[in-house]
């Protein structure tokens, strides 16, 4: 193991401890519904067993996304991929009851949701919880995700994290029990906070975008940014950057951690492993979904083309304001992205099937390995302070952390980098953060 | 004397407070509510209280209780109504089919204030809460019960054209749909309106769009079982003739939250009593929807060809 002497930032000290959440997401083409062990993402059990089994391995979070509208594919809901799941808070509210340390994360939208009621749902989540409530902060602008609520699309792409600090202003008012008048671009919003502090003051924090706009909100406000960097490179490029952006902001070179999302793929040896995940692509990416991905972006039919056959030679059709899946899909960078794309498939001589199982899992945050190999990849990530934790997304569900709980997590304490218990019964304290003043 | 109950006997509530002390002990609580022998807890919220979000509270309450109904008073005029939808359906899935909603018209200044619009009253705000409880049923109606397929041969998980938009446009939001959240256990979660809340819910919700009332009765927080059964017989005795018969009785006692074991003991022979005497309906069993309670049918979704998702693709 080599671990590199010098400190990423001269102000930042590792902590030393890795802490693990688990992201649930049930949908997209992360979770293989497929295998006669993929369960029911919208069943009470599912969710009770994974959250039990996360618990007894003293992680630290559970982590649920948000839908705001269905994903869709050339206007029709797409079809391929795992698809609906329950609010995030209700739901949380309910497995609060069957849990007690583990951290319960909320991903809420500040665009779609109005910050009083969302800050009042978050305290109440908070309270239900004996203190164990993160609020993961989001944004969107894209009005086709507007047509579900009533202000539609109201936000400018350059506005959404103005827009996202004063919803977190608006928030921890609420919080604070302090009386608010926010008059904003948007909105004027009168409100008075009434309930009462939880035994860690008030929600964590999370955010999860990473555009420059991103970094300095989560340097200004969060306590933990969910990264997408979880390979050494990265993670220890964004550290940095972070560091510096969060002592720009005025604050403590430790105040805001990092836990990217990760995809862990694991068995006894690290053959094992390598044939683990090559099976894991072809259970996520059929050749339907192989399709379905290129005619995201292609924005045509090519049902006639072979998924075994190369990528498509005809061009992307450009549509601008036919944003039909959400944030993120930018329609004008089409030709650009697909000629990269059929280059890229061409040097390697892939196949369009091939081609889309191998850019699954391929944004730097799979683990795949021996248990003991991961657990030194991911020790080694810790001591030098590129990552405080990792937010693990299983591609199964709901069996898909048992092996982390059995086999990972013991080698992890054997290596002193994990913890033995829970600190305590809050979020605040198992992430180490400091006590609000 | 015992009397068959009529299968329109009202499902017996009590109405829980959802004050921040009371999570203290959500377990005894549960256990209490259980051992009360009721049919369901309304569980109430009012922000200018400082209490908890009502619906956040009954879903607390979920893995704490089996055979009890799960009803939130909660407001449906200063909401998305999609995420209203959407955290109803929710709290259906956690309660396995146990969820109702006791629709509140929150109309004043500090409510409409706190989401930046104008209170709403006569009739704007009864419009407003019909749109938002038929927009909701369409977002509840908007998966069918068969929409996943997991079709491995066919790459399919699932069928789109078993979805639906919403399509709902009024006066002040519209919702395109379809949910995001797959159909709930009960398909559509039970609506009913509350005596306290029925003027300001609005007569077109109350007649037409409800699936029922709620008969509120005031019970005096030492009440003994008789008492109990006195006041709730004397409540519905004086139901007028014009009006439907409650689906619910909501007890309003201010008691339970400070002494949940000794109020249940009194409570549960009371709730004995009325059922011999064929008032309210049976103690429900572990598992029991509320629309069972009700004798409320689970209605299939029955897709319209105008709004079915998969449109797009055969237009």
């Amino acid at each position: 193991m080599t671990s590199d002497p010098h400190p990423i930032h001269p102000s930042h000290t590792p902590t030393g401890v890795l802490r693990l959440g688990v992201f649930f997401q049930g949908v997209n083409s992360s979770t293989v519904w497929r295998l006669p062990e993929s369960g029911d993402q919208v069943a009470w059990d599912s969710f009770s067993r994974i959250i039990t089994t996360a618990q007894r391995g003293l992680f630290s979070a559970f982590f649920l996304g948000e839908g705001l509208r269905l994903r869709e594919h050339r206007g029709v809901p797409l079809e391929s991929d795992v698809a609906g799941r329950p609010d995030a808070q209700t739901l949380l509210a309910a497995l609060a009851g069957i849990t007690e340390n583990i951290g319960l994360v909320a991903t809420q939208n500040t665009t779609y949701n109005d910050p009083v009621d969302l800050a009042r749902r978050l305290q109440s989540l908070d309270l239900i919880s004996g203190g164990r409530a993160a609020w993961n902060v989001v944004t969107t602008d894209n009005a086709w995700t507007g047509e579900n609520f009533r202000r539609g699309g109201y936000l400018d792409h350059a506005d959404r994290y103005t827009h996202a600090e004063a919803a977190v202003e608006i928030a921890r008012q609420v919080w604070r029990g302090e009386e608010i008048e926010h008059v904003g671009a948007h909105y004027t919003v009168r409100a008075t906070g009434r309930l009462p502090r939880s035994p860690q003051g008030e929600p964590v924090v999370f955010q999860a975008g990473v555009s420059p706009e991103g970094r300095d909100f989560a340097a200004r406000t969060a306590d933990v940014v969910f990264s997408p960097f979880g390979d050494r490179e990265r993670a220890i490029e964004f550290r940095r950057d972070l560091v510096e952006r969060t002592l720009a902001a005025g604050r403590d070179a430790q105040a805001v951690q990092i836990m990217p999302g990760a995809e862990l793929v694991l068995a006894e040896t690290d053959a094992e492993a390598e044939e683990k995940v090559r099976w894991l692509r072809t259970q996520q990416i059929g050749p339907r979904q192989a399709l379905d991905l290129l005619e995201q972006y292609w924005g045509r039919d090519l049902s006639a083309f072979d998924p075994d056959g190369p990528l498509p030679d005809v061009d992307p059709e450009v549509v601008v304001s036919g944003v039909t899946r959400g944030a993120g899909f930018q329609f004008e960078k089409a030709k650009e992205l697909t000629d990269a794309w059929r280059a890229e498939a061409a040097a390697k001589g892939l196949s369009i099937l091939e081609f889309a199982r191998s850019r699954q899992g391929s944004r730097g945050g799979t683990h795949v390995g021996s248990y003991d190999t991961v657990a030194d990849e991911l020790a080694e990530l810790v001591r030098l302070g590129a990552v405080d934790g990792l937010n693990i997304t299983p591609w199964l569900v709901p069996g898909g952390i048992d092996d982390i709980v059995d086999h990972l997590v013991p080698r992890l304490q054997d290596r002193g980098v994990y913890p033995s218990a829970y600190a305590g019964p809050t979020l605040r304290e198992n992430l180490g953060l400091p006590p609000l003043a | 004397m015992t009397v068959d109950p009529t299968p329109t006997a009202p499902v017996l509530a009590l109405d829980v407070r959802a004050d921040p002390g009371l999570v203290a002990d959500l377990a005894a609580l549960g256990r209490a509510l259980e051992a009360a022998r009721l049919g369901g807890v309304v569980v109430s919220g009012d922000a200018e209280r400082g209490e908890l979000h009502p619906v956040l509270a009954a879903a607390a309450l979920a893995p704490h209780t089996h055979a009890i109904a799960l009803l939130a008073r909660t407001d449906a005029v200063d909401v998305e109504p999609f995420h209203l939808a959407t955290q109803l359906m929710s709290l259906d899935h956690v309660s396995l089919g146990r969820a109702g909603w006791l629709v509140e018209a929150r109309s004043d200044e500090a409510a409409a204030a706190a989401v930046g619009r104008e209170a709403l009253s006569g009739a704007d705000l009864e419009r407003e809460v019909a749109d938002v409880v038929r927009t909701a049923r369409l977002v509840w109606d908007s998966w069918a019960d068969d929409a996943v397929v997991r079709d491995v041969e066919r790459g399919v998980y699932m069928d789109a054209s078993r979805l639906q938009y919403v399509d709902a446009s009024t006066a002040t939001f519209s919702v395109r749909g379809p949910s995001i959240t797959p159909r709930s256990p009960q398909g559509l979660v039970p609506v009913l309106v509350a005596d306290e809340d029925a003027a300001a819910v609005g007569g077109t919700t109350v007649r037409d769009l409800a699936d029922g009332r709620a008969r509120d009765v005031e019970i005096d927080p030492t009440a003994d079982a008789s008492a109990i059964v006195a006041a709730v017989r004397a409540a519905l005795e004086g139901a007028r003739d014009d009006e439907p018969a409650p689906r619910l009785v909501r007890l309003l006692e201010a008691g339970f939250a400070a002494d949940p074991e000794g109020r249940a003991l009194e409570l549960a022979r009371a709730a004995d009593e009325l059922r011999d005497l064929g008032l309210v309906a049976p103690a429900p069993a572990p598992g029991t929807t509320l629309r069972s309670q009700l004798s409320l049918a689970r209605p299939d979704v029955v897709i319209d060809p105008a709004r079915r998702a998969d449109r797009a693709r055969t237009a």
